[in-house]
């Protein structure tokens, strides 16, 4: 019965993310209407027709109830700053994240495990001190940073902002190409932090099963080293390597906050630092429900996947 | 404490720290008030490194080279408390965890594995934009959602001190709670949270920046994640003052390597080698 | 395989060299970097001053204020008269105007707006305080408009609300669910927004039956910027054309750039630095938690006799501001105070010192007199500065400040709920003086429930309300003027506030692309967030533009190699696996 135990506990985990979410931005001390005719001639009728249009007129559990059933029904509330429902926010901002963190996540999965395969088969090889030194540097460096160094080292070669220019042409191929041309410097930073990571995961992951009785085995039958290292040890290692990968899908998304708001790309990250700069407060609770449910759910499939493909995990 | 020193890059960290430590000491007693204070400076803003400003100086026309010195004890400070308070809540649950069972147990790791997978930053973001601004909603902030991974490592040692036959023993011969905890579970689990504290440190420094990149910092105090705030607010890039924008990253990078190197050495002495 | 890639590469070059994007007869656009986020495109919901710009663009008003010297000047209506009491307004719509479908432009589109804001809550959250003291709004005709107030209002001239097309706006359902993004966007405005893409851009196309003619660009895009240092930094690359909201030090930065021209510009915004005088509501309950000591006007006159004005504009404002006095700011010119010899308030610590001495505030042993606290918004590289310059000196008169800096949020709430001692404030200033000057006013303050307030200077001056009354429906503009100053003079001798400077409005604009842009008031005046929107509809382009940064040559060839790449990178990983496949049987 681990399958029902797997997906009531991320159940359980979706209903504590939004309960978290509500506390943490509905019971704060304030009063967002305040904020909202900042700087406007308002009436106090007004401010009181803002106040009930947000429903913060009403006592606390009757907000907790119509926020949680507006949850199951895929409503967020409505975004102070821009009016509308905080779904629809959301959903138009996804793009650009998907594609930004989609592209990075192929690289630096490809990237990060074939050096840490490299590094871990031979260890203590210059391969292994230069990619284990940078991987562990780099893990150091704060992405913000990389991403302003990168920019300034570049100057003119690349675009400093966003994701597209206004005056492209309309077609396919020119809008394709200008977006390729906006992506490199967001997607490197976003590479460079996040394969550092899986190159350690994944050559601690080959490290402990170099020692695996099987591989004795396999040499001692004659089988040349890389095929040894390919058809043997490899596919084993890299089953744990990529579940902590997608454990460590919170890190992808902490990177995009990071690199959207210093390269302006225009999606969820960036949305996220505009929202805090208000702060508007529903906005933001919508952004932490989606992001932490996207990590919640993408560490179940991570879970059913590995149970799939690894003969040795029992799922059902 | 051999076995360490056997570690080399283990030691450069070691060394790399203990200067960062005396620095982030001496400095605000070496530091007289005035040349930090943008009211009383009378460099000329944005000048580049030179003969009298090693590093050259910000966009108000302090020395870049004092405030990094003086940022190292926010930044540090920062780092280790955060760490203190984010590797004491995970000892306690992992402990109260592995020691108790039961359905107290079972609520406890559902909780931690919830903290493990949700993204750290987001969460110490929505913190510290709900609390007040300052370093203890900082600290507060990075300590409060980095503390899973030690207490699930803390956890499984517990359990696996308590299932030895020694442990057995003490309690069969009527040893409570407080002795099996104090006596045996407590020594045998301080070298890896020692491990952890470090790497944690590591982890909350890089944290503290990013925090204060995004704004969310203490705005009253200098800190290198705070100089790089400050750096994109008033526009090192397109002015290309890279003497503004290199020194405070170089020093985190090498503050965190450090702290990381220090902790895989201990690591490495601490569990012995297979 | 081999082949296979190489003739990949061979393909996607010859895509990339041999078609390359048409050059034919390129339209003419400005491309503007704004940094605020739009919070809306319908015009009754829109609050940020983005947003109200966008909206302008698109909807022309009742009235306009002319580019040179702000003077009203015809908007949607040419001319109008009052009747004797004041109360009866009559404009004009012209015949010839035209909505952007070709539709013509009468009274009734007029007079259906203002009564959509009439009836519907939701139509008056942006500018519903226009509207407060209509009694009617009728349209005997397709060209009278008939307006009935419901006591002498001076601001009928200015009343800066967005009209809309009845035959579009009449189906709409409900206002405060209608986002206005049916591209193109039928408005009667210089420009047509035809694309709006969440933080990222607006693009607006000129509008050819523009009643006062056609615009010489043939677009406008508004880029989004995250912030003003991206923007700069794209107007230096020449990813954009045209910039303001500078902070002084980018400016700076933007001096003796090639093809980039700055504009210093009066701004239409003060900064001042609140004193809590003992906040009350309007019911005269007292509220929050100020410093007693500052209700006695001896000790805020200190304090503001204690600050160095001049020092904070050079220092801090790099002097690119005016030293502050009354609440309006000198770019209108008619409205703005002068404090006179007597009026003056010098910088002088050493008599500060003694006044505090006299008001019975002494020097302890420890030197200091009493504590106070001085709340700013983080981010915000004004009050990081100059709460530094105000410790200073606020410790040479005894007091040791506590700063605090707050998210926005934050700042709000203390100012809203009173709990501060000193707090930075500000706020844009509009032609006519009625607002800034109403924030002042006793019935600005919260009410009983301590909600509903608009103030967070809590005045409450009898001389200065009933100046403010007399002036509201003072039809003689010199006397207006008078009474205008005089309250000035009093908001300036109570303190309840210092007005620390007015800033600048700093912009710069790619000069070797624009030739120039109408600046409103013509002698130093802005190009963006005017009152009104002659800065685009008056730019004019070069002859001979240098052409778009670097053709998009390099730009797509390096988009190019990048696709390219990651194809390849796909297709070796690919090969790999299927060898591994081949290999494992």
């Amino acid at each position: 019965m681990r399958l029902a135990g797997r997906l009531g506990g991320a159940a359980l985990s979706l209903v504590m993310v939004a309960v978290l979410g509500f506390f943490l931005f509905r019971v704060v001390p304030g009063d967002p209407v305040v904020s909202m005719t900042r700087g406007r001639p308002t009436t106090a009728a007004t401010q009181e027709a803002l106040r009930a249009q947000f429903g913060l007129d009403r006592p606390v559990h009757e907000q907790f109830w119509s926020y949680f059933t507006g949850l199951l029904r895929g409503e967020l509330g409505t975004s102070f700053t821009f009016r509308r429902p905080v779904a629809d926010v959301i959903l138009e901002r996804l793009g650009p994240t998907l594609l930004l963190v989609g592209t990075s996540t192929l690289i630096a999965v490809g990237l990060g495990l074939w050096l840490g395969v490299r590094a871990a088969w031979r260890r203590n090889s210059a391969l292994d001190r230069v990619t284990t030194g940078v991987s562990l540097t780099l893990w150091a460096v704060p992405t913000f940073w990389l991403g302003m160094l990168l920019m300034m080292v570049t100057g003119d070669l690349f675009p400093s902002r966003g994701m597209r220019d206004t005056d492209t042409p309309p077609d396919f191929l020119s809008q394709a190409l200008d977006v390729g041309h906006h992506l490199v410097l967001p997607s490197v930073t976003l590479v460079a932090v996040v394969c550092a990571e899986y190159a350690l995961v994944m050559r601690s992951s080959l490290l402990e099963e170099l020692h695996a009785p099987y591989l004795t085995t396999a040499r001692a039958k004659g089988l040349r080293d890389d095929v040894v290292r390919r058809r043997h040890a490899v596919p084993n290692a890299v089953l744990p390597a990529i579940t902590l990968v997608f454990l460590r899908v919170g890190l992808v998304v902490s990177g995009a906050i990071t690199t959207e708001t210093v390269f302006s790309w225009p999606g969820l990250g960036l949305l996220f630092y505009d929202a805090l700069t208000g702060p508007d407060y529903f906005l933001l609770q919508g952004l932490l429900v989606v992001t932490a449910g996207a990590v919640v759910v993408m560490n179940l499939l991570a879970d059913l996947l590995h149970g799939v493909l690894d003969p040795r995990v029992k799922v059902v | 404490m051999r076995r360490f020193l056997a570690h080399r890059t283990g030691t450069a960290g070691a060394v790399v720290l203990a200067v960062a430590a005396l620095v982030a000491l001496v400095a605000p007693l070496l530091i007289p008030a005035e040349a930090l204070d943008v009211t009383r400076v009378t460099a000329p803003a944005w000048q580049p490194p030179g003969a009298r400003q090693w590093l050259g100086t910000d966009h108000t026309g302090r020395s870049v080279a004092l405030l990094m010195a003086q940022g190292a004890g926010t930044s540090l400070f920062v780092g280790l408390t955060a760490a203190v308070l984010a590797v004491g809540i995970g000892t306690l649950v992992g402990i109260v965890s592995g020691h108790f069972g039961g359905l107290l147990s079972g609520a406890l790791l559902r909780v931690t594995d919830f903290f493990l997978v949700l993204p750290a930053l987001v969460l110490a973001i929505a913190l510290s934009t709900v609390l007040p601004r300052g370093l203890g909603t900082i600290v507060l902030a990075i300590g409060l959602t980095s503390w899973p991974s030690t207490a699930r490592v803390v956890r499984a040692q517990t359990l696996t001190i308590e299932a030895r036959p020694f442990v057995e023993r003490a309690r069969a011969l009527g040893g409570g709670h407080g002795h099996v905890i104090g006596r045996h579970v407590l020594p045998s689990v301080v070298p890896l949270v020692l491990v952890n504290a470090t790497l944690a440190v590591a982890s909350a420094i890089v944290a503290e920046s990013t925090l204060a990149f995004l704004g969310l910092g203490d705005p009253t105090r200098i800190s290198w994640g705070a100089m790089l705030h400050q750096a994109q607010l008033h526009g090192a890039v397109p002015r290309a003052a890279w003497w503004f924008l290199l020194p405070p990253g170089l020093a985190i990078v090498v503050v965190v390597l450090a702290f990381t190197l220090v902790g895989r050495a201990l690591e490495a002495v601490v569990t012995p080698k297979r | 395989m081999r082949v296979k890639l190489g003739a990949l590469l061979a393909v996607a070059t010859t895509v990339v060299l041999g078609a390359p994007p048409v050059a034919a007869q390129q339209p003419v656009i400005l491309k503007v970097a704004i940094t605020q986020q739009i919070d809306s495109l319908n015009p009754f919901l829109a609050v940020f001053q983005s947003s109200t710009e966008v909206g302008r663009l698109m909807y022309d008003y009742l009235t306009a204020y002319a580019a040179d010297d702000q003077a009203v000047t015809e908007g949607l209506a040419r001319s109008w008269e009052s009747s004797a009491d004041k109360l009866t307004w009559t404009f004009t719509v012209p015949e010839g105007k035209k909505w952007s479908d070709g539709q013509p432009i009468t009274a009734h589109d007029v007079a259906f707006t203002y009564n959509l804001m009439l009836t519907d809550e939701a139509a008056r959250t942006a500018n519903g305080s226009f509207v407060t003291n209509f009694a009617s709004v009728t349209a005997p005709d397709d060209r009278t408009v008939v307006i009935r107030t419901k006591t002498p209002q001076v601001t009928m001239l200015a009343l800066d609300v967005p009209i809309v097309p009845r035959h579009v706006w009449e189906h709409v359902g409900s206002v405060k669910d209608h986002a206005n993004d049916r591209m193109p966007v039928v408005g009667s405005g210089p420009f047509v927004l035809t694309e709006h893409v969440a933080g990222q851009h607006i693009k607006l196309k000129a509008n050819k039956t523009y009643w006062r003619g056609a615009p010489k660009v043939d677009e406008l895009h508004f880029v989004y910027f995250q912030n003003s240092d991206a923007a700069v930094q794209a107007l230096g690359k020449g990813e954009v054309d045209l910039v303001n909201r500078m902070a002084p030090a980018q400016f700076d930065s933007l001096a003796g750039k090639d093809g980039v021209t700055r504009n210093k510009a009066q701004g239409r915004r003060f900064t001042e630095l609140l004193i809590n005088p003992g906040a009350q509501t309007r019911t005269g309950e007292p509220i929050g938690d100020g410093h007693p000591a500052l209700r006695d006007v001896r000790v805020r006159r200190a304090v503001a006799q204690a600050i160095d004005l001049d020092a904070l504009v050079q220092r801090v404002n790099l002097g690119y501001a005016e030293k502050g006095a009354g609440l309006v700011p000198p770019v209108f010119t008619q409205w703005h105070w002068k404090p006179d010899e007597a009026q003056q308030r010098r910088f002088d610590p050493a008599a500060a010192n003694a006044a505090l001495d006299a008001a019975g505030y002494p020097r302890r042993a420890d030197g200091t007199r009493f504590p106070l606290r001085l709340i700013g918004r983080a981010g915000r590289a004004y009050d990081e500065q100059a709460s530094e310059y105000l410790k200073r000196s606020m410790g040479d008169i005894g007091i040791p400040l506590d700063v605090r800096l707050v998210s926005d949020n934050q700042l709000n709430e203390a100012t809203t709920a009173a709990t501060y001692d000193l707090a930075f404030s500000g706020w844009a200033t509009n032609v006519d003086p009625d607002f800034v000057l109403s924030l002042h006013t006793c019935a600005q303050r919260p009410g009983a429930d301590g909600k509903g307030g608009t103030t967070d200077a809590y005045f409450c001056d009898e001389t200065y309300d009933r100046l403010y009354a007399r002036q509201l429906s003072e039809f003689d503009q010199g006397e207006r003027v008078r009474i205008v100053h005089q309250m000035q003079a009093r908001f300036h001798d109570q303190v309840p506030a210092v007005v620390l400077a007015y800033d600048n409005a700093l912009e710069a604009y790619r000069s070797d692309r624009f030739a120039r842009f109408t600046t409103q008031p013509a002698q130093g005046g802005v190009i963006m967030a005017q009152n009104g929107v002659w800065g685009y509809y008056g730019a004019e382009p070069l002859q001979r533009a240098a052409p778009a940064p670097g053709s998009r040559w390099p730009a797509f060839a390096i988009g190019a190699a990048v696709l390219v790449a990651l194809v390849v990178t796909a297709l070796v990983l690919a090969r790999r696996r299927r060898a591994t496949a081949g290999e494992r049987e």
